[in-house]
């Protein structure tokens, strides 16, 4: 699967009309110095040539040299890995915000089934997944930030020297420092926009969660310990959520598509400097070795993300065991 | 057996009504109004009407000299002469927003037709075909649903350039394996049918049996597809907008880079050039997913009783 999403990166920034080098170089460079950077960058070989160092590259680790005007000669990888864990803050915890209203929401739902509540979240869910991200950063900014004053409405860190980098996740960075009001300033900062991505991903969830809870409620052994007389309250909790929560896992995996695509509109909206920022920033410098390595990057962690699920699908559910 | 029986109970449903295409999706629609599917698939399909007639009519709604800079004062809050207010270079919101339906409803005719266009006959052919083919394709296309969507397009955008046919381009490319799935899913279901088998033995050749049998079945799960993928095309277009890939700054309404644009101002109160292209859009995603889901509730009903 990596393979096949490498070979599509490839396809589209090579072989796609649309010259990285006319790009690169001001008008009216003479054609033997567009030929020489051509060279350099091992464009003007075969498209084959080219893909086969491609790979071999990429699966040595080696992603290249910048050549943008903001990184220019820095190895792409070590950028990339500067940019990761403001990602991996902003996604994790917009994972944590999405799960707990999403459950919550959905729980309420399936059990007051066809009640006003249970219409309303099912409004809630499909029009929040339907929200233009970017639109409700810019609604919470200016809630939250402008007219509350409550939360930082931009960037990951204030005014203060931030931690020193360990993790180079600030939260846990800070608390290795054993500075607390560095912490808090750090989650401060992550606040908006966990809560702006969480949201939109809150939707997917609570309208799975919703749907096989209606279906485990109904079942058979849900009937069977209502019979015994176990309490309601206690069915659900022990016996309808718990089942209703493995469907959830297995389709989480296509949920990191929808979660990493609103990241990059999430750190945009609140100049989140994370992988997201840096793809824009490439685009726009035409750093081609850069947009290509960050592309990489998102595509492994998403084949990483999807191995994980299915080992997770494994262990709680042994039907699925290979 | 489970499966077997949902499928044949499935296509007797379908033949009581006698009708084309069309027909068999109207039917029901009118049939099922008053359920809350249906009142769902109206209202969504009403908002969808809505935004096509401002879309169509946008020269006579607004002047479009109003959406360049400069034809009005800037940053007025909203007023009798500007009902949503002047964004920071004096252009006109409500004719941003109407010029904007029109620009967003290209985009996305462009981007799921050519999906659909490309999505249904490889679907096809992969379900019905099976093989190495089918496995091939759909491990290519199963990676390719994997990938965030925006990212890709945000990638194909930034190789072949700005503009609204170039992002339609980019974004087709996301929804194309979502036709193929849904096509070949249902043409499994429905390959080993009778009717398919008796056509087979009358000696009908495979494109016949593929695009005058099959298809004809496997096309009923289009419209639900139709309108999810178009509120997702809308919302990636204008996240292309947003992000400064998607068209050029002289396109008259833009919904995404107003949305962009209008971030800078909201420190100092201006909320208007940021609020009114939001909601917009969100009436027109809301919109189309009622008529999805609505309309997924209306023609499955039988898979609907198997999910709950």
């Amino acid at each position: 699967m990596l393979l096949i999403l490498l070979t599509v990166v490839f396809f589209v920034l090579r072989v796609i009309p649309g010259d990285p080098i006319a790009a690169l170089l001001a008008e009216g460079t003479p054609t033997y110095i567009v030929d020489a950077v051509r060279h350099s960058l091992g464009l003007d070989q075969p498209y084959w040539v080219q893909y086969l160092v491609y790979l071999a590259q990429i699966f040595t680790g080696n992603l290249g040299t910048s050549i943008g005007q903001y990184f220019k000669g820095q190895s792409v990888l070590t950028v990339i890995l500067q940019r990761l864990p403001a990602t991996a803050e902003l996604t994790v915890g917009a994972m944590v915000v999405a799960t707990i209203i999403g459950m919550g929401t959905g729980l309420i739902a399936g059990v007051n089934r066809d009640k006003p509540v249970d219409l309303l979240v099912r409004l809630y869910g499909t029009i929040i997944f339907v929200i233009p991200i970017f639109w409700l950063g810019e609604i919470l900014q200016i809630v939250f930030a402008v007219n509350l004053g409550l939360l930082p409405a931009q960037g990951r860190f204030s005014s203060l020297d931030p931690p020193a980098t360990v993790t180079g996740l600030y939260t846990i960075d800070s608390l290795l420092e054993g500075r607390i009001d560095k912490f808090l300033v750090a989650l401060q900062h992550l606040v908006l926009p966990c809560l702006t991505l969480g949201l939109v991903l809150s939707g997917f969830f609570t309208k799975t969660v919703r749907a096989n809870l209606l279906r485990t409620i109904n079942s058979d052994y849900a009937e069977a310990a209502k019979a015994r007389g176990i309490p309601r309250g206690r069915i659900i909790t022990r016996y309808a959520l718990k089942n209703a929560l493995i469907p959830v896992v297995t389709v989480l995996g296509l949920q990191f598509a929808i979660l990493f695509a609103g990241a990059v509109l999430t750190e945009r909206t609140f100049s989140w400097p994370g992988m997201g920022s840096l793809l824009l920033l490439s685009i726009n410098t035409a750093d081609y070795p850069m947009i290509q390595g960050t592309i990489v990057v998102y595509a492994f962690i998403i084949v990483v993300i999807s191995v994980i699920i299915d080992m997770i699908n494994g262990l709680i559910d042994p039907r699925v065991r290979y | 057996m489970k499966a077997e029986r949902s499928s044949h109970e499935r296509l007797s449903y379908l033949s009581e009504i006698p009708l084309p295409f069309l027909g068999r999706l109207i039917h029901p629609l009118i049939r099922e109004r008053r359920s809350l599917a249906g009142v769902l698939s109206w209202m969504g399909l009403g908002i969808l009407l809505f935004f096509i007639f401002i879309a169509v009519f946008a020269p006579l709604l607004v002047p479009i000299s109003q959406t360049q800079p400069f034809s009005s004062p800037v940053l007025q809050a909203p007023s009798l002469q500007h009902l949503m207010g002047t964004d920071n270079v004096g252009r006109d919101v409500l004719s941003r927003v109407v010029w904007g339906a029109r620009t967003s409803l290209e985009i996305m005719a462009i981007g799921v037709l050519i999906a659909l266009a490309i999505g249904f006959p490889v679907g096809l052919l992969s379900g019905y075909v099976a093989g190495k083919l089918d496995r091939v394709l759909v491990l290519v296309m199963d990676s390719i649903y994997a990938f965030p969507g925006l990212l890709l397009a945000a990638l194909i955008a930034a190789v072949i350039g700005k503009g609204i046919f170039n992002i339609g381009i980019a974004i087709t490319v996301i929804y194309i394996p979502l036709y193929f799935r849904v096509t070949r899913s249902q043409t499994l279901s429905v390959r080993e049918e009778p009717y398919v088998e008796a056509a087979r033995a009358l000696g009908a050749r495979p494109l016949t049996i593929m695009f005058s049998y099959i298809a004809h079945s496997a096309i009923i799960a289009i419209p639900v597809i139709f309108s999810l993928s178009s509120a997702d095309a809308i919302l990636t277009a204008a996240g292309l907008s947003y992000l400064g890939l998607g068209l050029e700054v002289d396109t008259p309404g833009d919904w995404g880079r107003d949305l962009s644009d209008a971030q800078q101002f909201l420190g100092v109160g201006v909320w208007w050039t940021s609020v009114f292209p939001g909601l917009m859009i969100l009436l027109l995603t809301v919109g189309l997913s009622f008529l999805g889901e609505g309309l997924n509730d209306i023609i499955n009903p039988i898979l609907r009783k198997e999910r709950t």
